[in-house]
Parts: structure tokens; sequence; C-alpha cells
């Protein structure tokens, strides 16, 4: 057996500067996309590289062939002279660690376990306990030195996940790590730590491939920024000859303008919510929305927002406390109630929970009105064209026609298809968890102006956002929840990101 | 900088998307030739097989498999799974004919109540996969013992003939020279397909089964949904108990052994996921006819009966292999076309540019020269 790349290239430390990985004119496609087209791309030692840009631009796909879960139709990547086959082993093997989107480890094994996936130590299939131990608290030590190496993985926070694997690649001698947005579901003070970590391993000659929605992400942390667009590579320079402009003009090659909200006639309440509780998430919440007003929920991940919108749409029972729409009482724990009292919901978690990915971008849109599209029970696909016209040409979908699998879409244009599918039902109220969560600037502000018009022509908005500028922007009134507890109201006037952060984080 | 131009991705998705639609009809076409070619083989083989008796046994042959295997579809769709439907069969053709004969009940009203009965299973089936949260295999397996126990407690074991005549008369009968019990399959079949294509119901189904979360939080009563697609698989199993009946002209509990794997492998191998949302009826139909051609080939062949269980499953498992092995090859075909599209564009695209700058380039020419 010759030596492995890796086995050499640990002996020599190498310079910082010094391209360790290469990826030469590879292309991808799948059925009817182009994931990448012809991108060339070096990743080098002691150097944080940032890929933006908007969903679909190739990101993803980029990441899963340098990780070795896609094939590339052509070019290649070579790692110190060796050219990486296909599969996740054996970018293992070359050196390169990856940390996806969605968490890599196995709920039931410990974080030392899970540390040494798969190059537990052992003789004769019997793991050494103690070589485990004392490798991943090595490792571990590096991270996070807080954890236990005995926590089992499905009780760590998502924060404490990344940095568990982390400590994977660093006991792997891994000398490329790729990190996949690692801060989306992270609070602010989780990604300092995180970032602490990434200029450490950064220091030690690691390089360092970094994905992030977020520019002021990248300008923090990032040496160089490279930026797709479309599938295609359209500039890889160093992050001082850049700006944040500079970089949203080359993702989207134009200017984007940002909208807002300003003081405007309101109606009658449409919600209103009376001492809600749910044991452990939501404590004591009242408030209400009136026609025409979009009342912000700010806070931390995890301050209970989400869960408060559940319980008003009927996805989650609740314990006491009432909601109503417009003075009728909804039963709790039925969300087809609070459809038919002219609620809908944008849901948080777009391919969990709105989307059903292997059906038609139009089955999609029209899922809400199915009572509609089928008097008596049968399709008519007369009213199915009239709701699709409703859905997705207020909200300008793009999308080759209404028969592809919505998966195909780019991720802007899904949430829109996910939005349109409730203007079909004209909802009196709609609560929009993250709306503009992961996805491209561009849809971005068009879904923040679909808001905004939605507002003025009446419609009751809950939203729920974690983007200040959002908040800012488009908030009528802001309702701060903390621990589940709604600790403070700030009107429009009044509205400042400090006062927001300094409610949602004190006490 | 060709560069720095946003692809217009419109029109070249439109043609793959044409093209789509015609893969989509390969793929379940893919299935027919497996078929057609078995059969072409078949017909070398025995000059029997292509005898009008021959594919018309076949054919009836399968359609109490084809009757089960469409409501069993239904549970598949949802992401579900179905075990009882042998026992259910079974206890059906028994109450069919206890109720008639013994308890001196009309024909008719036996037959009702059999297949309420095995619609009640389903309920049951359904009611215990939703509201208990029971895995839908543990609920299935358990209600299959259940309901073969009391099919054998009804009848002692014992086959109960003879049978009320219509069975056999209704069996015997036919129209336009074809067995009447084969086109009431396949109207059930035309019923099935349209539910599922044309109807809320059949969207709701598709639904559930691709996404229930997502189906629940847009309105549909997701549970509901479940619990009549098990509904239906039951009535459906009901229906080919009283089908066997007239078969074996006797009552039987100790029919439709091992029919839910039969059912299941007909179902998946007509291209439903196991994982549910996704699949069509014509596929399920197919698949019925996959399995008939392998035991008629067992038949007319020779082959010894101990040898019997191993051809078909060998059968199952290329019907399957070569299955996945297609679906690949559409795709990866897709894939091509697409790339071929975009480059071409690309290309027609950087010589119009070509031919732009240089039509304004010979101004600066001349002025050189």
């Amino acid at each position: 057996m010759t030596q492995h790349p890796r086995n050499a290239a640990k002996e020599t430390r190498l310079t910082a500067g010094t391209p360790i990985l290469f990826v030469d004119r590879v292309s991808k496609t799948f059925p009817g996309v182009i994931a990448l087209d012809d991108v060339s791309l070096n990743v080098r030692a002691g150097e944080v590289n940032a890929l933006v840009g908007e969903n679909g631009a190739g990101k993803s796909t980029l990441i899963k062939l340098m990780s070795g879960n896609y094939k590339p139709d052509g070019g290649e990547i070579t790692v110190g002279g060796h050219r990486l086959e296909a599969t996740p082993a054996d970018a293992h093997r070359a050196g390169i660690a990856t940390i996806h989107q969605e968490s890599h480890l196995v709920p039931n094994m410990t974080v030392a376990e899970n540390i040494m996936l798969g190059h537990w130590p052992a003789r004769y299939g019997i793991i050494n306990g103690r070589e485990q131990m004392r490798v991943a608290r090595a490792a571990i030590a590096r991270v996070a030195p807080d954890l236990s190496a005995d926590t089992l993985a499905h009780r760590l926070s998502p924060a404490e996940g990344q940095l568990v694997e982390i400590a994977r690649a660093i006991s792997e001698n891994s000398r490329v790590l790729i990190m996949d947005e690692p801060t989306t579901s992270l609070s602010g003070r989780e990604i300092d730590q995180l970032f602490a970590v990434v200029r450490e391993l950064k220091a030690q000659g690691m390089g360092i491939v970094f994905v992030s929605h977020w520019l002021e992400e990248v300008f923090a942390i990032a040496d160089r920024v490279t930026v797709l667009r479309d599938g295609r590579l359209i500039g890889s320079e160093p992050a001082a000859a850049l700006d944040p402009g500079k970089v949203i003009q080359m993702m989207v090659g134009r200017g984007v303008a940002q909208v807002t909200t300003s003081a405007h006639p309101l109606g009658d309440t449409v919600l209103k919510v009376s001492n809600l509780i749910r044991t452990g998430v939501v404590d004591d919440v009242s408030l209400a929305v009136r026609a025409g007003e979009i009342v912000t929920l700010a806070g931390l991940v995890g301050a209970g927002r989400t869960e408060l919108a559940n319980c008003i749409f009927g996805v989650d029972p609740y314990e006491t406390g009432v909601v109503e729409m417009a003075g009728q009482r909804l039963r709790p724990g039925n969300p087809r109630a609070a459809i038919d009292a002219g609620i809908g919901l944008v849901p948080e978690d777009r391919r969990n929970q709105a989307l059903i990915t292997n059906l038609s971008v139009s089955t999609n849109a029209t899922l809400a009105v199915l009572d509609q599209i089928a008097p008596h029970g049968v399709l008519s696909a007369k009213r199915e064209a009239e709701a699709l016209a409703v859905a997705t040409q207020s909200v300008k979908v793009k999308m080759a026609s209404a028969d592809v699998p919505i998966s195909t879409l780019s991720g802007g244009n899904q949430q829109k298809v996910v939005l349109g599918r409730w203007l079909a039902r004209n909802p009196k109220l709609l609560i929009l968890d993250e709306p503009t969560k992961g996805i491209d600037i561009g849809s971005k502000a068009e879904i923040n102006e679909i808001i905004v018009r939605l507002a003025r022509e009446g419609t009751a908005i809950l939203l729920i956002s974690s983007e200040m500028p959002e908040v800012l922007s488009l908030s009528d009134r802001v309702l701060v929840m903390r621990s589940g507890r709604i600790v403070g109201e700030i009107k429009r006037e009044n509205l400042s990101a400090e006062v927001v952060i300094a409610l949602a984080t004190s006490g | 900088m060709t560069g720095q131009k946003t692809h217009a991705e419109q029109p070249e998705s439109a043609r793959t998307e044409g093209n789509s639609r015609v893969l989509d009809a390969i793929q379940s076409l893919g299935l027919l030739g497996v078929i057609l070619i078995g059969g072409l083989l078949l017909s070398f083989a025995s000059p029997v097989f292509f005898s009008r008796i021959n594919i018309e046994n076949l054919l009836f042959a399968s359609t109490i498999i084809a009757v089960v295997a469409m409501g069993q579809a239904f549970v598949i769709l949802v992401a579900g799974i179905d075990l009882a439907v042998g026992a259910v069969l079974a206890l059906a053709s028994v109450l069919g004919v206890v109720l008639a004969t013994k308890a001196g009940l009309p024909v008719g009203l036996a037959a009702l109540l059999a297949l309420a009965a095995g619609t009640g299973i389903g309920l049951i089936n359904g009611l215990a996969v939703t509201v208990l949260r029971l895995p839908a295999l543990i609920a299935t397996l358990a209600m299959m013992s259940i309901t073969r126990g009391v099919a054998y407690l009804i009848s002692d074991g014992r086959n109960i003939a003879p049978i009320p005549s219509v069975y056999v008369d209704i069996q015997g009968s036919r129209l336009f020279g074809v067995p009447m019990v084969i086109i009431l399959t396949v109207l059930l079949g035309v019923l099935a397909h349209f539910v599922l294509t044309r109807t809320r119901f059949g969207r709701e189904i598709y639904a559930t089964g691709g996404n229930a979360v997502a189906a629940r939080l847009a309105g549909i009563r997701t549970n509901r949904v479940i619990v009549i697609a098990y509904m239906i698989s039951g009535f459906a199993a009901a229906l080919g108990g009283l089908m066997i009946t007239a078969r074996l002209e006797a009552g039987a509990a100790t029919a439709g052994f091992g029919y839910e794997l039969t059912v299941i492998s007909a179902v998946v191998i007509g291209g439903v996921s196991l994982f549910g949302g996704e699949g069509r009826i014509m596929g399920v139909l197919l698949g019925v006819i996959l399995l008939g051609l392998v035991q008629n080939a067992v038949n007319l062949l020779n082959v010894p009966p101990n040898y019997d269980y191993v051809v078909s499953g060998a059968v199952i498992a290329a019907a399957a292999t070569l299955d996945v092995y297609r679906r690949r090859l559409v795709e990866s075909g897709l894939r091509r076309r697409t790339m071929t599209i975009r480059r071409e564009k690309a290309q027609s695209r950087d010589a119009a540019q070509t031919r732009d700058s240089a039509q304004s380039a010979p101004p600066t020419r001349t002025g050189q020269t």
C-alpha cells in the first residue's frame, strides 16, 4: 500500500497560503438543473474561504462534491496529488471533514463515541474504551472544554453538536474543514464561540471552507470570499478587497432595494390571545393583532415564539388560555379549525413542515384549497388552474412549469409557493415563522415586499423573525419573548435594535 | 463578460419538462416491457402460452391478488402497511358462507356483512395506527393473527361447503365472452385510478404519504385519510375473500395464507414507494400480472413443485433490480440532456456575442490599418 497523502502531510506542517485542495473545472447536473458548471477553486492552508451565493447557486452541490458525496460529471478534485474518489470515506482519508447543515451525530452514542465514529480504537474488534476517551477528550479540550465526553449526543444543543463534529475533524487530523451554514441555528454568543474555534484551527494551518448567508459573519471570519451564481464561479477574492455591497452585487448581479413599512391606519382586532399557557414552553401569553398590522415576535431561538405560533394555529395543544379570531373562540389543537377561521401558517422548517417535495408545484400550491378546487370531492382542472394562478402569480414564482416537482425550485421560490398557498384562501391572519430563513437575498426582498403589501390590503400579520433588519423595517409593533413569556412591547416609533436585544437577552 | 449574465433558465427547463412526461410514461411502461419480453420467451418455450385459454386463466387467476393489491396500495401510499389482508380475506370467505348457509341470511346480505367486517377490521387497524400510534407493522400483524383466529373459531378450521350457487354463477358468467370477474377487476382498477388522480381524497392520500406534517399544516385531516386508507384495504381484502369462496367453492379459514407478502410484493414491484406518496394503480396492476406470469410459467414449464417458491422469489428480486436500474438510467438520461441543452445554449449565446462584438469591431480594425 502506498502512503496516503494525508499521512504524508501530517509530517510536513503546511505553511499558510499553500493550496491543499484543488477543485478543477468540475460540473454537476441533476434532472432539470445544472447545479455546477465548470467551477474551479483552491482551499489554502490557514485560510478561511467563505463560499457565498444565493440559494440554488451551487454551494451545497460544491460542498457535497468536495466531501465525496457526489461524483462530478466533469472535472476533478485533488488533494495533495490524490484524485478524490466520490465516497465520503475517501474524503475522510484524504483529510477533508465536513460539517453539514443537518447534524451527523448518532443520537444514542456518547460524545466520545461520536468523535471516534468509524475509527474507534479497537483490537480484534473490541473497543478500547480508555483509549477512546483519551483521544476524544483531547479533541474536545480544544473546542469545548466544558463538554462532558459521556453525554449522549441527543442531549446536545445544536451548537454543542457542531463543536463535537469539529472535534471529530480534529481527532481525524483533517486538513480541510468544510462548514455548511454552521451559524444558522446558533445564538450570537454561540457564534462568537464557534468563530474563536475556527480562528484557532486556522492558526494551526487548517484550510476552512465556510458557507453562510450572512455577510456580516462572512466579513467577520473570512480571508477570502468566493461567490457562486447559477452554478458558475463569479469570483474568488481576498476579503480585504471586497465589501458587503460588492459581494451582494456579485451574488445577485444587481443591487437590492430595502423595503420599509410606514405608519398606516389599522383595522379591527383580528386575533386575540388571552393567558395562553403550554407548560414548559409558553408561559401566560396574551396578545392581539389588528387588521393591517404587522406584529413581530422577536427574541432568541428557543424563546417560545414558534411554540406560541403552533398553539395559535392548533398544531400543538395548550392547557389554559383562549385564542379568538374575530371574537370567535378557536378549538385548541386543530389546524383545520384555525384555517377555517381564516388563519394561514408559513412554518419555520420549509422542507419538513410545508412542502411535499415529490409532488408538483401545482399540487403544493393548491394544497390548502382542496375544498375549493374539488367541489363534491372531484378535482376541477379549471378551478385548480385558477387557484394556482392566485397562489403563484401574486407572489411571482419563477418556474419552468407548474408540473415540475417543487424540489426543483430554489429555496426562495419554494417559500413563495408556501406563502402563495395561503393567499388563495384570502386569510385574515397570516402567521409567518422566519419566512426568509435560508433563502437568497433577492427573494428575501421580494417576500418582505409581499408581507408589507398584504398588510396594506388589510391582512393581519404575526411575524416571527430573528433577522434584525427585517424586524426593524417591517414591524408596526414588536413583542419580545424570553423563556416563553412576552417581556416587552415596543411601538414602531421607539423601535431600535438595542432595545430589542436588551429585552431579549437580559435578566 | 458571460459570467456576469444571469442565465435564462425558463425555456430549457421547459424542454426537459416536456421530456420528463415521456420519461414518466416509459417508467410505467418499463414493467410492461418486462412482461412482454417474459411472455415472448414463454411463448417460445411453451406453445400453450399464447392460447386464449391460457391468457384468460392467467388474468383470471390474478384477479384476487389484483383486488387486494389495489386496496393495499392505498395503505402503502400513506406510508403504512397492512399485513392483515390475507387473514381478512379468509374471515370474509368464512363469514359470507356461514351467514348465508348456517344463519340463514339472504346471500347478498351475508356478503355485505362480510365486506363490512373487512372494512371494520381496516377501521380498527387505522385507529390503532393513528390514535394509539402503534407502528403499522405491529398493529396489522396483531390484527392478522386475531382475524385468522376468529376465522378458525367460526369455521372450526373446516372448509364450509356447499356454498350458495350465486357465487359460482357470478364467477362463471361472461360479458362479450370475457369472464365477468376480469371485467369487474378492471372496473375497480379504473375507479381506484380515478380516486387517486382526480379526487380531493386522492390528493390527500399523496400529500399525507409524501409529508404528513406538511399535509396537516395545510389543513388536511391526515389521521382520517390514513384510517380511510386502511378501511379501503380491509374492504378490498374482504372482496378478495368473496372471490376466493367462489373459486374454492367453500368458505375457507385457511385461504389466503401468505397473501399479504404476495400482495405487498406486487404493489412494490408496481412502483409504489414503501415510504409513501409515490406510485400509481396502473403500476400495481402490472406488478400483479408479472407475478401471475411467473406462476403461469412455473406451471407451463413443469417446474417441480419444490422449486416453485425459489423461482418466484428469484423473479421478484430480478424484476425489482431491473426496475431500480431502469430508473437510474432514466434519471441519468435526463441529467445528460439538461447538460447538453445548457451547453448548446451557452455556446450559441457566446457565438452571438462574438458576432455582436465582431460587428462593432470593424471600425477599429480599419483604423489600425
